[in-house]
């Protein structure tokens, strides 16, 4: 479904990824984790369209997407939810979930009819039923809590019916409680949909328990890649992970 | 009970309703000059309506979109000129003269609109205030055509439409009604369409929007051009009222006075510009009546206002019942603590949060 | 459109001299201008829509000074000066209650300012034209460069706008207080935590932005009429060389200032009902192909 082949970017003198090659095989479920400034995010955004790699392909269905602007993959299928959730403050819940529909539909420029339309509505309930949203579905994104801000910025990213989803940290600024509820939720979603599902993945409980595969990066390169048994034993992300970074990374978490 | 509206149609439901909304408050516009048959009524009426529709078109970019032009009122005035000239001209009726110009201006809008929506939020307020200063310099400067500085002279001429003589004071009057009662209808269509909550999306987070697949530049472009061509309309219906189009039309503080209207009346409700434009309209009235130093006195208000008040008065409104409405869900809200309330209370649009 | 006459002003020497003093001194007072607008931009992020009232100020605090006190020097200084104290009081009492808030709001507080400076100019000077007049310092007869003749006082303007945008340019690239403000625009906070009293500087950059308005206002009252109002022309044009030149750069508000002068001063021969198209061409084509102007950094 998705493959990354050889991919590089630097900022500045700063290389954020260096010849990164992995392959996403439809319907996986995988995690990209990483001490801090590991060049995680960066590895969203390049393949999302956000920022374009200096070097590399990244093939979606086949196709090479480098150069497509992050709308036009969007529209191919691949969507992101992001870190800090990012919102519609002065929408409510369905309002917002279905606008992003709409959005989807291709029905953005619509004048003629009333809003919300009635298919997007419909999709708009059953991606809230999906994420257990719908009793917070009149309130104002500004009000919701951290937990459901978060969730609201996957059901947006769900209103693209995407064949891919790109999962910048679900659980960042969570409560241990709150973060084992978010991941139920997620794995059920991936389970229900049947999506490709990639998730950057802070609290190492979390990721091996539930992630088919691990991808270990480490200053932009990939450090380690395999299932959560062969990672839990890889000596070089034991290292990675028990030098100073790994305090660092818990305590202050990847700002 | 939204449920059941909800299974009824909304289209239907919503329209309906707007429509009922509008058709009663044209049957108020239309008896008031009946009871208060005093020509000066009228005319505060007719002036109401074309700097009412400046004001409410102003604000599907400012209160909708989250664009603010300082630069609305040079649609105004092409639409003014472009059928005075026009009607002028002797070989187009009323009504085909008034579409040319709505049409006219609108293709205007689009090649300024073009250059204008890519641009970050401070730039786009002040090149549109450059081409609204451009557009007012053509008027000044191509005499020939515009009159220049004294304005579209000779008169409009008013040749009957469907046996309706619009020489005829309250002809002309209910005919404006019409219009501007359908000009906000077909607003609020707008606004309430798929496409108005598209630009509610781009007002708020025009990153995220990009990310789920709008695309902004052309949904900014869209409304852009409509604002203008709703603008046109109010300064068409001003040139046919005054009979002729002055620079006024088109000079910067046209533009100031209708972004105060927006704020003096709230933005977040829909008619609430058209209550800044009453207000605005009366402060004028008695302003010019009392004192010739209009600026200081308008300028005096405006900071007080502003500094003041710090945001319209039916957003002053609109907040309080916001409010009121979220302690009481908060009331009946089973869990504690995860229900706010709404931050609404500084008047200013809210900003969205950026990826 | 005559452009035959153009092509003979550019083949005449003398014509030509004219024309490029001309030009450079439109060009000068818009470049004094810009920078002021430019610098206040940069370190603020506001849009300062007063500046041309405050280059209007300029002109008529230059104009009274020079009627009290007869000395042209005095004239300059009141109108850089007091402008510069106007600029910073409006800051302090007005223009800081809205930062942060909606770009409306400032948009609403400079709309209203400009009304009643124009207003206040108004009853106070009455609304017809005025004429400052040359000081005797410069009743000279003209200097003749190539069969041109340009007025010595010309030169003068020329030269003090040069020392003006130079001495801002060392002043922020070259000094401690410039490093500090250059620090500012990019994080305040980092600057306050430093114990720098960033609310005063604000102020100041905010003054010394209008310091240069009010000192090209004062230049201008020489050789411009005054009335209430002048400012907004100058106003908008500084905004197209702030878009060709780039926003924040004044080098590039330096070239795109002499640009929009020698368009104007040529164009006043060649094509005089379009000097105002050209502008905005020149304007609308930079926004298309280079949104980040001639020498801007980032993009409008």
């Amino acid at each position: 479904m998705l493959r990354v082949e050889h991919l590089s970017k630097s900022f500045g003198g700063v290389r954020a990824t260096r010849d990164v090659s992995i392959d996403f095989p439809t319907g996986s479920l995988t995690a990209i984790i990483g001490p801090n400034g590991a060049g995680k995010t960066t590895f969203f955004n390049l393949i999302s369209g956000h920022v374009r790699p200096d070097e590399g392909r990244v093939l979606f269905d086949g196709a090479d997407i480098v150069g497509l602007s992050s709308l036009e993959v969007v529209r191919r299928g691949m969507a992101r939810a992001f870190q800090v959730a990012s919102l519609f403050p002065s929408l409510t819940v369905r309002e917002a979930l279905t606008a992003a529909v709409v959005s989807h539909l291709r029905a953005s420029g619509r004048v003629l009819s009333r809003f919300p339309v009635a298919a997007a509505g419909r999709r708009a309930d059953e991606i809230m039923d999906l994420l257990g949203l719908d009793p917070k579905a009149d309130v104002l994104s500004a009000n919701l809590s951290h937990g459901d801000q978060k969730l609201l910025d996957i059901g947006l990213a769900l209103a693209m019916d995407p064949k891919v989803l790109l999962l910048d940290e679900p659980t960042a600024g969570m409560g241990s409680e709150e973060r084992w509820r978010m991941i139920g939720k997620v794995h059920r979603l991936w389970e229900v949909t049947g999506m490709t599902v990639l998730f950057i993945e802070h609290d190492m409980d979390i990721v091996f328990k539930i992630a088919q595969t691990i991808h270990v990066l480490k200053y932009g390169a990939v450090l380690a890649q395999g299932t959560p048994d062969a990672i839990r034993r890889n000596q070089d992300v034991i290292d990675a992970y028990l030098g100073t970074d790994h305090r660092l990374s818990e305590t202050v978490g990847e700002a | 009970m939204r449920v059941s509206l909800m299974r009824v149609s909304p289209l239907r439901a919503g329209l309906a309703r707007d429509v009922a909304v509008a058709v009663a408050g044209l049957a108020l516009l239309l008896a008031l000059p009946m009871l208060f048959p005093q020509p000066a009524l009228r005319d505060f009426l007719i002036y109401f309506f074309a700097y009412g529709l400046l004001a409410m078109s102003l604000n599907l970019l400012v209160g909708l979109t989250g664009l603010v032009s300082f630069g609305h009122a040079a649609y105004f005035a092409t639409g003014a000129y472009a059928f005075g000239l026009l009607m002028q001209s002797g070989l187009v009726s009323i009504p085909v003269a008034a579409l040319a110009a709505v049409g006219g201006t609108a293709l205007v809008a689009l090649v300024i609109g073009a250059i204008c929506v890519r641009l970050k939020e401070i730039y786009f307020s002040f090149i549109t205030l450059a081409f609204q200063m451009f557009i007012h310099s053509v008027i000044v400067t191509w005499v020939s055509l515009t009159g220049g500085d004294q304005g579209l002279r000779g008169g409009i001429p008013r040749p009957p439409i469907l046996g309706l003589d619009l020489n005829d004071a309250r002809v002309l009057y209910g005919t404006c009604a019409v219009v501007f009662v359908l000009c906000i209808l077909a607003m609020r269509q707008v606004a309430q369409s798929p496409f108005g909550y598209t630009l509610r999306m781009i007002r708020d987070n025009p990153a995220r929007a990009n990310f789920l697949g709008v695309d902004v530049t052309a949904m900014k472009l869209g409304i852009f051009v409509f604002a203008a061509a709703m603008a046109s309309v109010g300064g068409l219906i001003l040139a046919l009222f005054v009979s002729g189009a002055y620079p006024e039309f088109a000079f910067w503080t046209t533009s100031g006075e209708a972004i105060f209207m927006i704020m003096l009346g709230g933005m977040k409700v829909f008619l609430g510009p058209l209550a800044g434009t009453l207000l605005l309209q009366t402060l004028n009235h008695y302003v010019t009546i009392y004192t010739e130093h209009h600026g200081l006195v308008l300028g005096t208000v405006i900071l007080v206002i502003v500094l003041g008040l710090r945001r319209g008065l039916a957003d002053v409104l609109y907040d309080w019942l916001q409010a009121r409405r979220a302690r009481r869900a908060a009331a009946s809200d089973p869990v504690p603590g995860s229900f706010e309330p709404a931050p609404l209370a500084d008047g200013a649009l809210i900003k969205g949060r950026t990826v | 459109m005559n452009l035959e006459a153009l092509v003979d002003c550019l083949s005449s020497a003398s014509c030509a001299v004219t024309q490029v003093s001309t030009g450079l001194i439109v060009g000068m007072l818009l470049f004094l201008v810009t920078s002021g607008l430019s610098l206040i931009f940069g370190v603020l992020g506001i849009i300062n829509f007063t500046h041309g009232a405050f280059y209007m100020l300029g002109a008529y605090f230059a104009f009274t000074a020079y009627a009290l006190s007869g000395s042209f020097l005095a004239a300059m200084a009141a109108g850089a000066v007091g402008v510069g104290l106007f600029g910073m009081a409006f800051e302090r009492l007005i223009m800081s209650r809205v930062y942060g808030r909606d770009i409306l709001m400032q948009l609403l507080v400079c709309y209203a300012m400009i009304l009643i400076l124009d207003d206040g100019v108004k009853l106070l000077y009455g609304g017809e034209y005025r004429m400052m007049g040359m000081p005797d310092a410069f009743a000279l007869p003209p200097v003749e460069i190539a069969g041109g003749f340009v007025p010595g006082y010309y030169l003068f303007m020329v030269g003090i706008a040069l020392a003006a945008g130079l001495a801002l340019w060392l002043g922020i690239n070259g000094t401690r207080l410039g490093k500090i403000v250059r620090a500012l625009a990019i994080n305040p906070q980092m600057v306050g935590a430093l114990g720098i009293n960033t609310t005063l500087l604000y102020a100041g950059v905010f003054g010394l932005g209008s310091l240069l308005a009010g000192l090209a206002g004062a230049l201008a009252a020489p050789i411009r009429t005054l009335t209430p109002g002048m400012g907004l022309s100058i106003l908008i044009e500084s905004f197209i060389v702030t878009v060709i030149g780039g926003m924040g750069s004044i080098a590039g508000a330096f070239l795109a200032a002499l640009l929009i002068g020698f368009t104007r001063a040529f164009g006043a021969i060649g094509f005089p009902l379009f000097v105002d198209g050209m502008m905005f061409a020149l304007m609308a084509l930079v926004l298309i192909v280079k949104p980040s102007g001639l020498l801007g950094r980032e993009a409008a």
